[in-house]
Order: structure tokens, then C-alpha cells, then sequence
């Protein structure tokens, strides 16, 4: 007998559309509070959107963040914000400030000079430097912003091609519940929004697509052969029923692979995991409780298949 | 359906050999380790950089280095030099990249205004940034006469007295200020032009007395001035002052010193009052060598062309006794008096450097001058630690993940996952020979965009066998049941491979750089995918007609 994670199952999960909306709709408003507040600039986003300088580096034996807040102060950065790493490095910090490069200034060194003048017997290491200017912060949002838009543009004139009208909304409101949902994670965690946070929740807006796609390809299948309308919640469980095996064990596999790059894959890359893990949830969860009720509403209140 | 399997074979031997040719550079080049590279280049430099060329290259964030992007300020330029401002630039820094050393530099232009340098394995971020940025104007120009630049600071005086509502008493008696001598001595940056050796004594004089604004904060030394730091900025403000600027003449200009000097316990800057005209200019330089001048301190000696030479002939020939200040980018580096005429050849000395500043500046002249200055508008610096250590968790955590997967696998569907594994292996083959051919720079992103792929192309097995084990549930043959869960399954994974695909495209036209990578890397890993876990897993699978179990 073949290896099974997930045997003959017969859930409700219609039934239970009740509860999972009031969740979803908690998750989709705090996704929009979480949208607001980024553009009125109260999010943490990455130096590459907002410019200024950023210096990761470690000193050979602690320091106290508040004597280097001092430091970057008398130097000339009021507004420099320093932060321990978790890293296997220890003593790793992060400084941050909006001043950015102008046209003989190299801020990047100034911080790291004032840091190895302040603490002269504490060995400075220098890990990276970033430093963004106003003009190219500006025209990187405006990328990120049209790499947004024309993914989602395509995705929704995928969506229109391949699903009819219903199958086809209720996906793009289920897709749009997973990014707000990770957006707001990213939020709430305070996680810098870099470039590569913005492209994992574009992937895992496909990763949640393609979820859908699997439930409501079968839920399609199924009611094909259905005649009656009483039958038509029955069928719609059923489909996901049928289908849960093969949602969960793809998101499983794919989980695999982005749980191990969060734990061993360093930092650069794990902001980037921990968005995925959350879409891929997320998303094989919309399937279940969003998309397919929402179908199954909008059918119950305007019948069309069933008339 | 025979010939069709063939065909499929045939392919993926071909596809197979094709990868392991394009990857060959790049294990042959992880086997060495650093001992053995280090000797290969050495031993055929030119074959090494061939081999290199055609191996997947690490990025920046996994090699450690430096990225800049420089904006070239084009709004003094004529529209004429404008136009190919940009690429002259480029031109010029690559020159200058390349006599520094740097291996394997990147230097592209970017939009209309902009230069993108990338040089791996930079440790010296500040002369590497050096290099690049500084404009390198020289020119020759020669010194104001005192009786001129007195008149010019009387005058200036006079208007920034004016302004001053709390007078005091009135200027007294003129004095010029050259007129006054003392044995104080302080030694000013000034070094023999090479043919005349000799020796140098500067003149000082004592602080001027009356109520001169701009002249008290001047401390004339030889034929220019020394200023107290904290006095510097006032003068700086005072020469930016519109009403002062009318005082100084178009043909003259008023330039600071490259270097800070130390008098009397304080930090002074040097101020020199120059002619406009340019006498010589930078781009009549045929070489420029660093070297040790007679106090053994580092200089560069430079050679003229033949109308070059011809002019600074002329020049110096015209005006012995007098100082010819040399310039770089608006500051004078020294002004040394000109003992006699000079036909083709000179010495900038830098005045207490050391030998690599020297070197550098012999490296810029040679190279030339920016057409136009530039400002760095963004750097990205990555330490060489942070480099490895990226390398190694990234690498690390790919393994992992596809071992863990590989195995699950093995351990859900045995045989039938095994075969999905040999797919999944294949798909990472083929996208690093693709990778490798494309000349393609692996970073960091481009590892998560490997372990995205692998993560989908997975998935397009699991939709397939599941697919094939609820098919056998309802009762069909071994045969029917693949037949049909790969017909129905195409679909789904046909629709997760392309709603990936743009959004990696999208991420390639709007991304830079890093992103870049990523977008690239799945995209290909995912169009690779249809192919290794449908069609190839499929031509297995039909390998043999009939089956009595399957193993699934």
C-alpha cells in the first residue's frame, strides 16, 4: 500500500466558511492598514526604496548600543538607527541613517571611521555598505511599483484566459488575501521591505494561484457531472476533499525546501524565506477557505450552473 | 510511439552531454583550490581568463567587492560634449580600472547620465572609489603677480567692510603685504621642476595689522597664502559671496591647496591666487610614472607630446622666475618656481604622501581626464567575510533542501519518486549548463531563485503521481493510470509553471542587478522543469508498455 499523509477524508469545509471568513477579513484589513502605512512612508522599508546608507559589520568584543548611538550622534547622524544581529558572528550590528551619498561625501566610510576612532581597542569589522542616493531610492520604488503592476496585470489576464468569470474572481480575491496577509506579517514583524521581500510575495501570489488552480480545477471536473442543485455544496467539499492530499503534499514539498533556506540560508535570504513559508500557508489555506467559498456564495445567491 | 520515446532519449543524451561540456569550466574550477588557481593563472594567464569566461561566476554579495553607480554631471558641458560625455567616461575609468588591477571589473554604461562599475574582490574601498571618481583635470596655470593680487584683496576688503555696521576705526596706510620678510620659516610644498636641481626658501611674512576682513586671515607664504583651518571656512563663505566674486577678476582665479599643511601647531590649507588661462592641460601627458624625488619623497614624473612639449617650452621659457602652479580637478597640487626652460618633461611632487597616492595619481593622468565630474550615486560595498559566509550558507542550505526532497520522495512514491528525483537532478543540471553558457552571474537571489525551482518542479511531480495513484484507486490498469494522470495533471502544472513565469519576467524588465539574477534564474529553472518533470519523467514511465504493479 502506497505511503499516505492524508487518507480518504470528508470535511466540512464549506461548512465551516463562517469562521474562515471573519479570519480572512481580520487578515485582508490588516494587510490594507499594513499597505497604507508603508506609503505614507511609516513602514520599514529597505534603503534601497527610502536612500540613506546602511553599515553591517562586528566587533571583536561587545559594545553597547547606546554608547554607539552616542558616536554616530557626535559624528553627524542623529538619526542613526543601530541594531544587533542575530548572526553566528557575534557582536554584528547594523547602523542605519538617512543621509545619503552627495558629491564628496562617502557616509558608509565616515560611520565606519568615526566607529574604529571611538572604539580603538575593539577591532572593527566591516561586513557591507550600502549607500542609496534620493534619485535612485526614487526611481527603485517606481521599478518595484511597475514589476508589481505587470505581474499582477498578468496574472489576472492569465486568470481571465483560463477560469470562466466566477472561478476566475473568486481566485484573484483569494491571491489578493495571501499578499495582503504576508504584507501584514511583514509589517507587524517590522521586516525590512527590500526588493527581494517584494519578490517573494509576487511568487508566492503565483504559488497561491497555482493552489487554487488545483482545488478548482477538480471542483469543475466534479460538478460536470452533478445535475442537481442540492448536490452542489456536496460537490464543491467533495472536490477539495479529493484534492486535499495533493494541496497539502505540494505545499509540503515546497515548504521543504523554503524552511531549510530560512534556517541555514543566512540572513540576506531570510526575510525573503519567512514571506514564502507565510504565502505558501497562506495560500493552500485561501484555496480551501476563501476561494471556494466564495464561489460557493456567489452561486448560492445568483445561481447560474444551476438554475 | 516507439519513434516518439527515441526521439525523447536521444534528447536528453544530447542535453546531458551539452550540460556536462558547458559545466566542465566551472567544476574543473571549484576542484582547484586556491594554491593550484593561483598557479594556473600564473602559468598561462590568457588561458586561464578563457577558462574563467566560461564558468558561472560568483556575484558581488557572494564574492565580496564593490558596486557603484556614478551619475556624470553633464550641465557644464556643451551639448557636442555632452552626447558622448558618457561614454568617454566609461572609456576612461575603464582604463583606469585596468591599470589598478582588478579582475574581471564590470563597467557598463546605464540610461543616458549613468556608469554601473563592478569590481569583485575590492578590499581598498576608499582608493578603489578614489580611482574612479576623481575627475583628474590637470592643468598648468601661473601665478597672479603679488601687485595684482594686492590690488584684488584691498578690494575685497573693502567691500566686506563695508558691510561691517559696527565700524572701527578706518584702514590704516596701506601696506603690501609682500613688503614684509621675517626668518620665521616655514617650509611650503615646493619642489624644483626635474632639470634644474637647487634648493628653495620660502618667504614668510608676519599677520597683517589693520582691519582687513579677508586679508587678516591670510598668511602669506612665498607666492601664495596659508590660512588656519577654522579660518578657511570664512574665506570659503567670503569667495562665494556674490559681492566679492565682482572684485575678482574673469582672468584670475583663486584655488585652495590639495593638501592640508601643519603650522605652528594648527592645521592650515593653502590658498593661491592663479591666472585663469590654462597654460598646459592634462591631455598633452604621453606618460606619467610614480617615483622618489631626491628627498626620497614620492613624486611623478611625467613626459609630454611633441606639441606638448612645445608649449611648456614656450611657457616655461617665458616666464622663468615665476611659479607655475600644476592642478589637479581645481586644487593645487604644488607651484614650484620655474628655474628654467623646460622642453618636455616634468615632476608633480604631492608633498609628503605616500608612494601609492602617487601611484594612483600616475594611474589617472595616464588614463586622462573625465570629460565631465562624476558623483556616486550609489555604492554597495560587501567585506570578503560576509562574501564566504554567504556563499556557504547558500550552497549549504540548497543541498539540503534538495536532499530533503529528493529523499521524501524516495520514501512517498519509491520508485515512481525516484524517478521524479532523476528529473528533479536533471532540471538543476540543465539550468546550471544554461547558466553557465549565458555567462550568467550566480548571487545570492539567484540561489533562492534555484531553490524556488526546485520547490515547483517538485510540485509538478507530486500533481502527477498523486494524480495517477487516485486514478488507480477507481480501478484502471497500471498503463491507463499514468496515461491519464499525466493528461489531466498537464494543466494545473502547465498553469503553476506560467503564473511563475511572470512574475519572473516582470521582476527581469523592472529588477537591477541582484534581482536580476533571481528572475533569470527562475524563469529558466521553471521553463526547464515542464520539460524535465513532465517529458522526461513521462518517456520513463513509457519505457515499457504494460505493467503489472507500479511501484507508486
Amino acid at each position: 500500500m502506497p505511503m499516505r499523509i492524508i487518507g480518504k477524508t470528508s470535511i466540512d469545509f464549506i461548512g465551516l466558511r463562517r469562521i474562515s471568513f471573519y479570519l480572512s477579513a481580520f487578515l485582508v484589513l490588516a494587510g490594507l492598514y499594513s499597505l497604507v502605512m508603508i506609503f505614507s512612508g511609516r513602514g520599514n522599508l529597505g534603503i534601497e526604496f527610502a536612500g540613506g546608507t546602511m553599515v553591517q559589520g562586528n566587533f571583536d568584543s561587545p559594545v553597547e548600543i547606546g554608547e554607539m548611538r552616542r558616536v554616530m550622534s557626535e559624528a553627524g547622524f542623529d538619526d542613526a538607527t543601530i541594531q544587533e544581529l542575530q548572526r553566528d558572528v557575534a557582536n554584528s550590528y547594523v547602523i542605519r541613517t538617512r543621509a545619503a551619498p552627495g558629491k564628496d561625501v562617502k557616509i558608509g566610510m565616515q560611520i565606519e571611521d568615526a566607529l574604529r576612532a571611538a572604539f580603538p581597542d575593539n577591532e572593527f569589522h566591516l561586513d557591507s555598505i550600502h549607500e542609496v542616493g534620493p534619485a535612485i531610492g526614487k526611481e527603485l520604488r517606481q521599478d518595484a511599483g511597475l514589476a508589481i503592476l505587470v505581474s499582477l496585470v498578468g496574472i489576472l489576464l492569465y486568470i481571465a484566459l483560463r477560469f470562466d468569470f466566477r472561478f476566475g474572481v473568486a481566485a484573484t480575491i483569494a491571491t489578493f488575501h495571501d499578499v495582503m496577509t504576508v504584507l501584514a506579517v511583514v509589517y507587524f514583524l517590522d521586516k525590512e521591505i527590500t526588493i527581494l521581500v517584494i519578490s517573494a510575495l509576487l511568487t508566492l501570489a503565483g504559488y497561491s494561484l497555482t493552489d487554487t488552480v488545483v482545488v478548482f480545477d477538480r471542483i469543475r471536473e466534479n460538478l460536470k457531472k452533478l445535475r442537481r442543485k442540492s448536490q452542489f455544496v456536496d460537490g464543491v467539499n467533495l472536490s477539495i476533499n479529493d484534492v486535499l492530499s495533493r494541496t497539502v503534499i505540494t505545499s509540503l514539498t515546497s515548504l521543504l525546501v523554503v524552511v531549510v533556506l530560512f534556517i541555514a540560508g543566512g540572513e540576506v535570504l531570510r526575510d525573503f524565506a519567512m514571506a514564502l513559508i507565510c504565502g505558501i500557508v497562506i495560500g493552500t489555506y485561501s484555496s480551501v477557505f476563501v476561494a471556494s467559498p466564495v464561489y460557493v456564495e456567489w452561486e448560492n445567491r445568483r445561481p447560474r450552473r444551476f438554475k | 510511439m516507439q519513434r516518439r520515446v527515441t526521439w525523447v532519449w536521444v534528447l536528453i543524451a544530447v542535453l546531458l552531454s551539452g550540460s556536462a561540456y558547458a559545466l566542465w569550466p566551472t567544476i574543473r574550477i571549484a576542484a582547484m583550490d586556491d594554491a593550484r588557481r593561483q598557479a594556473a593563472e600564473e602559468k598561462d594567464p590568457a588561458a586561464w581568463m578563457r577558462l574563467k569566461r566560461k564558468a558561472i561566476k560568483l556575484g558581488l554579495d557572494l564574492r565580496g567587492g564593490m558596486r557603484v553607480v556614478m551619475e556624470v554631471d553633464k550641465s557644464k558641458l556643451n551639448p557636442a560634449e555632452a552626447k558622448d560625455a558618457v561614454d568617454r567616461a566609461k572609456e576612461i575609468i575603464r582604463n583606469r580600472v585596468d591599470q589598478f588591477g582588478v579582475s574581471e571589473p564590470l563597467i557598463q554604461k546605464q540610461g543616458q547620465d549613468r556608469i554601473v562599475i563592478e569590481l569583485p574582490g575590492i578590499t581598498d574601498v576608499r582608493r578603489a572609489q578614489e580611482l574612479i571618481g576623481r575627475t583628474a583635470q590637470l592643468e598648468f596655470k601661473l601665478l597672479e603677480p603679488r601687485e595684482n593680487v594686492q590690488r584684488i584683496l584691498d578690494r575685497i576688503d573693502l567691500v566686506l567692510e563695508a558691510r561691517d555696521t559696527t565700524r572701527r576705526e578706518p584702514v590704516p596706510e596701506e601696506e603690501d603685504i609682500f613688503d614684509i620678510f621675517s626668518d620665521t620659516i616655514a617650509r611650503a610644498d615646493t619642489a624644483q621642476l626635474v632639470d634644474v636641481p637647487g634648493d628653495i626658501t620660502a618667504e614668510l611674512a608676519p599677520p597683517p595689522i589693520g582691519e582687513r576682513p579677508f586679508t587678516t586671515l591670510l598668511e602669506p607664504v612665498g607666492n601664495w597664502f596659508r590660512v588656519v583651518r577654522e579660518d578657511a571656512a570664512w574665506i570659503r563663505r567670503w569667495l562665494e559671496d556674490p559681492d566679492v566674486r565682482t572684485e575678482i577678476p574673469p582672468d584670475v582665479q583663486v584655488a585652495w591647496g590639495s593638501k592640508t599643511g601643519y603650522a605652528g601647531g594648527l592645521a592650515v590649507e593653502y590658498l593661491y591666487f592663479l591666472k585663469s588661462n590654462v597654460e598646459l592641460s592634462g591631455k598633452y601627458l604621453t606618460d606619467a610614472q610614480p617615483s622618489f624625488d631626491q628627498f626620497r619623497k614620492p613624486v611623478v614624473n611625467f613626459t609630454l607630446t611633441r606639441a606638448g612639449g612645445r608649449i611648456f617650452a614656450r611657457v616655461t621659457g617665458a616666464n622663468i622666475g615665476k611659479s607655475l602652479a600644476i592642478v589637479l580637478d581645481d586644487r593645487v597640487v604644488s607651484a614650484p618656481e620655474i628655474q628654467s626652460r623646460i622642453p618636455d618633461r616634468g615632476q608633480i611632487t604631492l608633498g609628503g604622501s605616500d608612494y601609492e597616492e602617487a601611484a594612483d595619481l600616475a594611474i589617472v593622468l595616464r588614463a586622462g581626464a573625465l570629460p565631465a565630474p562624476v558623483n556616486i550615486i550609489e555604492s554597495n560595498v560587501i567585506g570578503p567575510s560576509l562574501g564566504a559566509d554567504s556563499i556557504k550558507k547558500g550552497l549549504t542550505s540548497v543541498m539540503i533542501g534538495i536532499s530533503l526532497v529528493l529523499l521524501f520522495m524516495l520514501f512517498y512514491y519509491r520508485l515512481s519518486g525516484a524517478i521524479a528525483d532523476l528529473a528533479l537532478l536533471m532540471n538543476i543540471i540543465f539550468l546550471m549548463a544554461v547558466m553557465a553558457t549565458l555567462h550568467a552571474t550566480l548571487t545570492m537571489p539567484g540561489i533562492a531563485g534555484i531553490i524556488l525551482t526546485v520547490g515547483i518542479s517538485v510540485d509538478a511531480n507530486v500533481l502527477i503521481l498523486e494524480r495517477i495513484r487516485e486514478e488507480l484507486r477507481t480501478g484502471k490498469t497500471v498503463r491507463a493510470s499514468i496515461d491519464a494522470g499525466y493528461k489531466r495533471a498537464l494543466v494545473a502544472i502547465v498553469d503553476a509553471h506560467i503564473t511563475t513565469l511572470i512574475t519572473a519576467l516582470a521582476l527581469f524588465m523592472f529588477g537591477t542587478g541582484p534581482i536580476k539574477g533571481f528572475a533569470v534564474t527562475l524563469a529558466w529553472g521553471v521553463g526547464i522543469s515542464l520539460f524535465t518533470a513532465y517529458v522526461i519523467t513521462k518517456a520513463i514511465f513509457d519505457l515499457r508498455k504494460g505493467y503489472k504493479t507500479l511501484s507508486i
